[in-house]
């Protein structure tokens, strides 16, 4: 078997795999209940708290990992190398680790003290925020590294030398030039929150109408055998997913300014 | 006058120490040197991306150093061009200008004149990635000189470029220095590029400046042996001072067990009895045809021997002698108009003489891996 063909058939076989997982879920699909499961109270409130806290988990994320993120590819200072490898750590930590290392922090004099001066995060909605920031910080910091990687500093240089300040040539020169490496990086991570359960369930729980994201409330669903709740949370959830990482690829292959 | 005062970096392993460089106001300034002897680094410098030990940089007579980039008036051109790819060639024109906030009409006739200059009227509305090499050249340069900065900074912009595009490049350099009096800082290893565009050369190898001057004072009077090797110069025979003083204008030097005058002006140095290296242009070497008279001072130096090879360089023919008795080969270039007249050939007998203007006496340095007698 020549070596093109062998690798196009490792990729038709992990194609496959995850179309027949998806297919799977048909055989106990059933139309009719569709809009009906989709539409109740507490599937729609899940879909909105996911979205919802998503958005807001991504846009602390990217306050955070852009700037962590130029300091990475740009700059050197001592202990680079160790922050770089924390960053990581969230993508290889189980997410229900890190929710239970939050849940641990909140108990603690520190964050007692946050929770009762300042804002309530276990069992609440800013427990989600935070649960799912965890969960993407680091790896928007990762991504939007390389996006920034990407882009010549020479570019940065130049425009200094021309006259711009530091802030004037990542505004009208870096932040352009990554944008779309940038953009791509958000919404992956923006994704990867609207589907994070571990964290968020061992900091948040997994009241319903309260703090039941829709991970978790597939997974409640599961846990009392209701399969047509838990198939069209899938679906819907796998169709958030897929419309991001199609918006992606639409981002990536935008054609170049001519 | 920009300057460069004791200017102290380490980089890892390399390092420079107290290196001070002098640039001419409205001069064409070269840096030149091997890869890696820190041409790059002292270029940062200058421009403020890279913290330096200690030293100064004076422009204008104010120091400038702890200035950040934007507030030195230094324009910087990289060997790729960075032409900002999401803006338009008026834009790239115009970037400088608008951020040092230079709207005036002196700056506006400036602009249009360097577009005129430049040639890239045509070119405003259309974006870099559309653009032929030579178009984004003279963008580039345009943009780099649109905000009349104090000191151009040019590094081995030309490096990459094909051999028309090159020359017709250094030809729009030369015509655009001679018209609007920059100061330029040009970066480069290219010795055929420094030679053509340099009013003054400044060597640097391993971080130390060797030798600054004017360009043919460098090229054709080294004052190291490094600085001879770097620019590839052939001819270099070891050589001892015998006497350094005593008859007037004149050193004794001892060479190829004879002894010859030189005249006190053709030599690096004030030199003491010492090791020498000589350095004898080959293109100063005269073949000598049979009967026919020479005058008084080559006919000191009249060396018998062989050629070895003859090369066809294109331009001229590079001739190899070995005189008889003596373990060193002399390289000459010869015209191929004189070489045709002389009907040379391998293995033919000959006579070259040398005037003792022709040597240039450089010490020989502390470096015992330098080889000097050429193969």
């Amino acid at each position: 078997m020549s070596f093109r063909k062998a690798t196009l058939i490792a990729a038709l076989l992990l194609f496959l795999f995850y179309i027949l997982l998806i297919f799977s879920l048909l055989n106990f699909f059933e139309g009719r209940n569709f809009l009906k499961v989709l539409l109740a109270p507490d599937i729609l409130f899940s879909i909105r708290l996911s979205l919802v806290a998503a958005t807001l988990a991504t846009l602390l994320a990217v306050a955070i990992a852009l700037p962590t993120a130029y300091a990475l590819s740009r700059l050197t200072f001592p202990g680079k190398k160790i922050v770089d490898t924390f960053l990581e750590l969230p993508m290889i930590m189980s997410p229900v680790a890190l929710g239970a290392a939050l849940l641990i922090f909140f108990n603690t004099r520190s964050g007692t003290v946050i929770q009762e001066k300042g804002i309530l995060f276990v069992f609440e909605f800013p427990g989600i925020v935070l649960a799912q920031f965890a969960t993407i910080a680091g790896l928007a910091a990762r991504l939007m590294k390389t996006a920034l990687d990407e882009i010549s500093p020479r570019y940065e240089a130049v425009a200094r030398s021309l006259g711009s300040s530091a802030w004037g040539a990542f505004w009208k020169v870096t932040l352009p030039l990554s944008f779309r490496g940038l953009v791509g990086a958000i919404i992956l991570c923006w994704a990867k929150a609207v589907g994070e359960f571990g964290a968020t369930v061992t900091l948040a729980g997994t009241m319903a109408f309260k703090t039941e994201t829709m991970p978790t409330a597939i997974f409640m669903a599961l846990a009392s055998a209701d399969i047509q709740k838990t198939i069209i949370l899938i679906l819907i959830l796998v169709g958030i997913g897929l419309t991001a990482l199609y918006a992606v690829r639409l981002v990536e292959k935008r054609p170049q300014i001519i | 006058m920009i300057e460069i005062q004791d200017l102290n970096l380490t980089l890892g392993n390399f390092s420079m120490k107290n290196l001070t460089l002098s640039l001419k106001e409205g001069a064409f300034n070269v840096l030149l040197g091997p890869t890696g002897s820190g041409k790059t680094l002292i270029l940062e410098s200058i421009i403020g991306l890279r913290n330096f030990q200690s030293g100064r940089i004076v422009a204008a007579g104010k120091q400038i150093q702890n200035l950040p980039p934007e507030k030195r008036g230094i324009s910087y051109l990289p060997q790729d061009l960075a032409l900002f790819p999401h803006l338009t060639v008026r834009e790239n024109l115009l970037f400088g200008l608008k951020a040092q906030k230079k709207f005036s009409g002196t700056e506006e006739s400036h602009l249009h004149h360097l577009i005129e200059v430049l040639k890239i009227g045509h070119l405003l509305e259309r974006y870099p990635q559309g653009l032929s090499g030579g178009e984004k050249q003279r963008v580039a340069l345009g943009r780099a000189l649109a905000p009349s900065p104090g000191l151009l900074l040019l590094d081995e912009p030309l490096t990459a470029l094909d051999p028309a595009l090159k020359s017709e490049i250094q030809q729009l350099l030369i015509g655009l220095h001679h018209s609007m009096g920059f100061t330029a800082l040009h970066v480069t290893h290219d010795l055929e590029e420094a030679y053509l565009l340099g009013d003054d050369i400044n060597v640097l190898i391993d971080g130390r400046l060797e030798q600054s001057g004017k360009r043919e004072e460098v090229f054709l009077r080294p004052r190291t042996l490094s600085v001879a090797r770097f620019l590839g110069l052939r001819n270099l025979f070891p050589g001892k001072v015998l006497k350094a003083e005593g008859v007037e204008g004149f050193i004794k030097v001892g060479i190829w067990g004879r002894e010859i005058m030189i005249p006190s002006g053709h030599t690096a140095g004030p030199f003491s009895t010492e090791e020498v290296i000589l350095f004898l242009r080959p293109e100063e070497v005269m073949i000598l045809r049979p009967r026919k008279p020479i005058k008084e001072s080559p006919r000191r130096n009249i060396l018998a021997g062989v050629i070895e090879r003859i090369l066809d360089r294109g331009t001229h023919r590079w001739v190899l002698f070995r005189p008889t008795g003596l373990e060193v080969h002399l390289e000459i270039n010869l015209p191929n108009y004189v070489f045709r007249d002389l009907g040379l050939k391998e293995g033919q007998e000959i006579q070259v003489a040398i005037r003792r203007e022709s040597f240039w006496v450089i010490p020989f340095g502390n470096r015992p891996e330098s080889r000097v007698q050429s193969p």
